[in-house]
Order: structure tokens, then C-alpha cells, then sequence
């Protein structure tokens, strides 16, 4: 038997978890929802975040300096992303956009990839330092609740944004009907822009909330995708809502299926969803 | 509406390559290492046949050609193991089980009108799965420290021959390659290609006029998948040991992409030329240690710049120098077909 205060510590870094994977699910359906670009390199910023939060760390900044930095950095190496090798993807249409968009994305993970292994070889972390809080007997992780916090946070804001905001609204306009929003004075290839640096932020905050509790090596940028693949798929390719849902759903089951059964059956889980989902109700993601 | 060359002209063609091939090992002098690279060659280049039948001709994206492979390998090692039978009994058990992978992919996939994200996005995951399952499955596949693969009996041939293994795996590959190739041409020179052409042109409309899109698609996911599963067996074989590692996506799937698209998809040399040009990269890198740790940087931009700017692949562009230089016995043809299809 179980205690159950070991359960509620379980599901405390389940929901962590699921914060980790809410991000990059909602960092892939923001950018697949605007403009049908599957971003197969939303691991990579993940990662990139974190290796340059590592590297402003060790040059003796505090980490939410080095968090700032990183995020602000991947935000702008999104940006060179958008307007050059997305800038030829958006000029094709329809199916081929789709496939132009999965290769060109896939090309830049290999990419860079092959480039960052050969200056960051080995695995990184970023850690809190904040030990564990004892609530009503159980033990929960520190790093886990300041996890949960910043998760809750950012997505606050983001929903704000998409929701109280002109630009958000500009931004949902596009998302719903693209000539609609032409026609009331929308311009979709600039709320394109906005909204991928805005989803590689998203993605290279996932990746620093990853590194609080766990080390991350550059291979671990494709992994990081497919989890945000999976979430797509369980939530909706288009529905950010969906992805929240689906995040913190697919994180609380993984860690207890982490706990009871292993992580090798785990990670099977994840994509046996994944897989069953798409079978089920593929309506969702076309 | 077909824009290839006649089938005797691709016919000669391939046989052509065919006695080029076999009289490769010739050029490199019995170096037992550069006949491993020609049969890695050949072995890539089968992938890539076999990506192109159910990408390039039905546009169904199958991205788990290494987990294909490896279910192809695993199955027959293993069930030859088990059994204490040979190889050659398991092998196409094993490919059977990947075609009918394939088949059932195909078939849910035309079935439920998935667009081509979510085939590729449903075969991906099943990649990760297979993944998984390699490593995770250790009583089974050894897990990460894998086990010898020493299977088919080449020993005993290369010995009766006095030439070595590597050679005897080579010619295998080779035949097995055009026998592929073969297959492909009979099959795109049938009422098979003149209905993959119509599916891919326009699906309501080529079912409108009787064409059965599902068991097209299905028939092209279960070739494309038993080949795969052949070709995984002998690709293990080649290595000599077998690891999960050299069936991941960023392993298999990357390259032999990048070989079909240089090559030219829906061409019939496109994954040969296509291999040749790869592999000579990757033996271009690994010659020179400081290139070596850039291989992966070099592919991914490859595979970037490709799409964007050469999708219509060497074969087709060749095609077309030598048209306009009236070097081929061919009018017109592949000038027009990449024109028209803008080489997608």
C-alpha cells in the first residue's frame, strides 16, 4: 500500500511535469493553428534555452538573469527562423506548405543538432536549490511548486493576451478564418511572426522548467518535440486549451505510471495514447 | 499522362547500373572496407526505392522506415534463434510482419481521409514506439548492447567462393536491388502507376472514375513496408551487430529522405543517384576527423535547402541537361513532367 502522502508528492511532479508539457504543446499548436507550419524543431529551442542559461550561469549571473537571457535569445533566433526559412515556406499553399513546413523544421532540428553537440556535449541543469516543503506529512519538491507557479503564471498571461488584447485578437481572427481577417485589415504573415517567437519563448521556457528538475543534452531536443507532437495530438492540433489540458493530463499520468510500473512502460503509454487518439477522433488535428 | 521514359528505356537503364554495380568491387581493389561502403550504399538506396513506391507515388509519408527496419531485423534474428531454423525460413516471416504493418497503416490511414501531417505524424509515433520497444524490450533484443547478427549463412558461401563475407553480402544486396527495382517498374508501368498518378493528382477525382483509392494506397503501404523489412534484415546483417540505435528516425529516416528527394522522387534511378551522392558525402566527412562531429549539421541543412530549392531531384534535372543537348533517344519527356509538378 501506497501512502497517500507519497501519492500527492507523485502527483505534485506529475503536474510539473505536465506544465513542462503543456508549454511545448501549446508552443506547436499556436504556430500549426496560424498557419498549418508543423514546428518539428520545438524541442531544439527547448534545449537552446537552456544551454544558454547554462552558459549565463557559469559566467556567474543569478538564474532568473540567465532565464531572461535564454528566453530572450531563443525569442530572437525565432525570429531570424521566421523570416528567412519560413518566409519561403508560407509562399506555397495548402498540402505542400504542410510538407515543406514538416521538412524545413525537421532539417533545422538535424541542423542544429549537429551543430550545438559539437559545443555542448554533455547533459545540463539548472537547478533550483530549493529543497522540499512538508505539507500535511507528505514531501513535496520545492522545485516542483516554483514549477507549477511559473507555469500557471505564464499561461495566465498568454491566455490574457489571446484574449484581451487587440493583437490577440488580431491573432485569433487569423487562427478562425485568414481572409476574414485580411479583409478587416489583419496582416496574417505579421501575426505569424509575432506569434512563432512567441511560441519559441513558450517552448525555451518548457525547456528551462524541464532543466530545473532533470539534465537535458542536446539529443534530448527531437524527444522533447515528439512529446510536443503527442500533446497536439491528445489535445488538438489547434485548440490551446486543448494542449493545457492534454499537457497536464499526459504529465500526471506519466509520472504515476512512472512510479507504479516504470519509465520504459511510461514512455510507452505516452505514444500508445498518442496513437489511439489520432485512430480515434483524427478530425481534431486535420 | 505518364511522364517517364518508356519502360524498355528504363528497363536498359537499370540494367546498365546493375553491371556497373557488379563490377564495382572490381574498382576497390578487394578492400574489405570499401565494400562494406558499397553495400551500405546499395542497402540505402533500397530504403529509398521503397520510401519512394508509398511517398513519392501514393504521398502517403511513412516516417518510421528505421522502425520498419528494425521490426524486420529483430523479427528475424530472433525467430530464427527461437526456433533454431535458418535465416532464410524467418526473413520472410519477418517482412510479411512489416508489410502487413504497413498494409494496416495504409489502410486505416486512406480509410479515415488522413491528410498527409497525420499519417506522418501517426508513423512517427509508431517509429518512437518500435524505438522504445528495442531498447526497452531487453530479455528480448538484448536492449542497448544489442547481439551479433551473423545470420544468412554467408559464411559458408564466401568459404565454398574463397572471396569474403562482405563481398558475398554485397552481390546479395545487389540482386536483391534489382529485383526491387524490377518490382517498382512493373509496377508504375501498370494500370498500379497510372492509378497512383491519378490518386496523387486528385483523389475525389480519380475515385470518381473508379479508381479504389483505399486499396491502392493500401497495396503501395504494404510493398513499401515488406521491402522495408527485407532490406532492415540485410542492413543489420551489414553492420554485423545489431543496435536500437541504428534503427531511430535521425538514423534511417533522415538519410534515406534526403537520398529519395536528391535523387528525385517518383524516379526510378533517383534513390540510386541519390545514394551515391549521400554516401559519398558521409565517406567525405568521416575521412577527415574535424569534418566528422559536422556530419549531423550538414545533413539537416542539406535536408533544408533541398526542399526549399530542389525538389525535383538530379535524375529529372540530368534528365533535362541531356534533352537539351540531345544526348537522349527520349523527346521532351522529363522536362515536362518536373515542370508540371513543380517537383513536389
Amino acid at each position: 500500500m501506497v501512502a497517500v502522502s507519497t501519492l500527492l508528492g507523485v502527483a505534485v511532479d506529475g503536474l510539473a511535469f505536465g506544465v513542462f508539457l503543456a508549454l511545448l504543446g501549446v508552443g506547436i499548436t499556436l504556430v500549426f493553428g496560424l498557419g498549418e507550419v508543423l514546428n518539428l524543431a520545438i524541442g531544439t529551442f527547448a534545449v537552446m534555452a537552456v544551454l544558454v542559461a547554462t552558459v549565463v550561469v557559469e559566467s556567474g549571473m543569478g538564474l532568473i538573469v540567465a532565464a531572461a537571457v535564454a528566453l530572450a535569445a531563443v525569442a530572437a533566433f525565432g525570429l531570424v527562423v521566421d523570416r528567412t526559412i519560413l518566409s519561403l515556406v508560407y509562399r506555397s499553399e495548402g498540402e505542400e506548405r504542410i510538407l515543406l513546413g514538416i521538412f524545413t523544421t525537421l532539417g533545422l532540428t538535424v541542423f542544429l543538432d549537429g551543430v550545438l553537440i559539437n559545443y555542448f556535449p554533455s547533459r545540463y541543469t539548472l537547478p533550483l536549490n530549493v529543497g522540499t516543503v512538508s505539507v500535511g506529512g507528505a514531501t513535496l519538491t520545492g522545485g516542483s511548486l516554483i514549477i507549477i507557479a511559473v507555469g500557471v503564471v505564464v499561461l495566465a498571461i498568454l491566455f490574457g493576451f489571446l484574449r484581451g488584447t487587440f493583437l490577440g485578437k488580431a491573432t485569433r481572427t487569423v487562427f478562425q478564418d485568414e481572409r476574414g481577417a485580411r479583409l478587416v485589415g489583419v496582416n496574417p504573415r505579421r501575426i505569424r511572426t509575432l506569434i512563432f517567437v512567441l511560441s519559441a519563448a513558450v517552448a525555451g521556457l518548457g525547456g528551462l522548467v524541464f532543466a530545473a528538475g532533470s539534465a537535458v543534452a542536446v539529443s534530448n531536443g527531437f524527444q522533447f518535440t515528439t512529446f510536443a507532437l503527442i500533446i497536439s495530438i491528445v489535445g488538438g492540433v489547434r485548440s490551446l486549451v486543448g494542449a493545457v489540458t492534454a499537457g497536464v493530463l499526459l504529465g500526471l499520468v506519466n509520472q504515476f505510471a512512472n512510479f507504479f510500473v516504470g519509465s520504459y512502460i511510461a514512455t510507452i503509454i505516452l505514444f500508445v495514447t498518442a496513437i489511439v487518439v489520432l485512430l480515434a477522433r483524427p478530425e481534431a488535428i486535420s | 499522362m505518364s511522364a517517364r521514359p518508356s519502360l524498355g528505356t528504363e528497363a536498359r537503364n537499370v540494367a546498365v547500373v546493375a553491371v556497373l554495380f557488379a563490377l564495382a568491387p572490381l574498382a576497390v581493389l578487394g578492400s574489405s572496407y570499401y565494400e562494406s561502403v558499397l553495400a551500405h550504399l546499395l542497402i540505402v538506396a533500397l530504403f529509398a526505392v521503397a520510401l519512394n513506391i508509398v511517398f513519392g507515388h501514393t504521398d502517403q509519408l511513412f516516417l518510421f522506415v528505421g522502425g520498419l527496419a528494425g521490426v524486420g531485423a529483430y523479427t528475424t534474428a530472433l525467430l530464427a534463434d527461437a526456433l533454431s531454423i535458418s535465416a532464410w525460413v524467418t526473413l520472410p516471416v519477418a517482412a510479411l510482419v512489416c508489410g502487413l504493418i504497413g498494409l494496416l497503416v495504409s489502410y486505416v490511414s486512406a480509410k479515415r481521409k488522413f491528410t498527409v501531417v497525420l499519417i506522418s505524424i501517426l508513423t512517427l509515433n509508431l517509429q518512437l514506439v518500435f524505438s522504445e520497444v528495442f531498447v526497452g524490450a531487453r530479455d528480448l533484443t538484448g536492449g542497448s548492447t544489442g547481439f551479433p547478427y551473423e545470420y544468412f549463412e554467408l559464411g559458408v558461401v564466401a568459404d565454398a567462393l574463397g572471396v569474403g563475407e562482405k563481398l558475398v553480402l554485397y552481390y546479395l544486396v545487389l540482386l536483391l536491388l534489382v529485383a526491387t527495382l524490377g518490382l517498382y517498374l512493373k509496377l508504375v508501368h501498370s494500370k498500379y502507376g497510372v492509378a497512383f498518378d491519378a490518386i496523387r493528382e486528385d483523389e475525389i477525382a480519380a475515385e470518381s472514375i473508379g479508381i479504389d483509392v483505399v486499396r491502392y494506397k493500401t497495396i503501395a503501404g504494404f510493398v513499401a513496408a515488406f521491402i522495408i523489412g527485407v532490406v532492415g534484415a540485410f542492413f543489420a546483417r551489414e553492420s554485423g551487430y545489431i543496435l536500437p540505435g541504428g534503427f531511430t528516425f535521425l538514423a534511417v529516416d533522415v538519410v534515406v529522405l534526403i537520398v529519395l528527394v536528391v535523387g528525385g522522387l517518383r524516379t526510378t534511378l533517383g534513390p540510386i543517384v541519390g545514394a551515391i551522392i549521400v554516401v559519398g558525402v558521409e565517406e567525405f566527412l568521416s575521412s577527415a576527423q574535424s569534418l566528422q562531429s559536422w556530419q549531423s549539421a550538414i545533413f539537416g541543412a542539406l535536408l533544408i535547402v533541398l526542399f526549399l530549392y530542389f525538389r525535383r531531384g538530379v535524375v529529372r534535372s540530368a534528365r533535362e541537361v541531356l534533352d537539351d543537348a540531345g544526348l537522349t533517344g527520349e523527346r521532351g519527356g522529363g522536362g515536362t513532367e518536373a515542370d508540371a509538378d513543380g517537383g513536389r
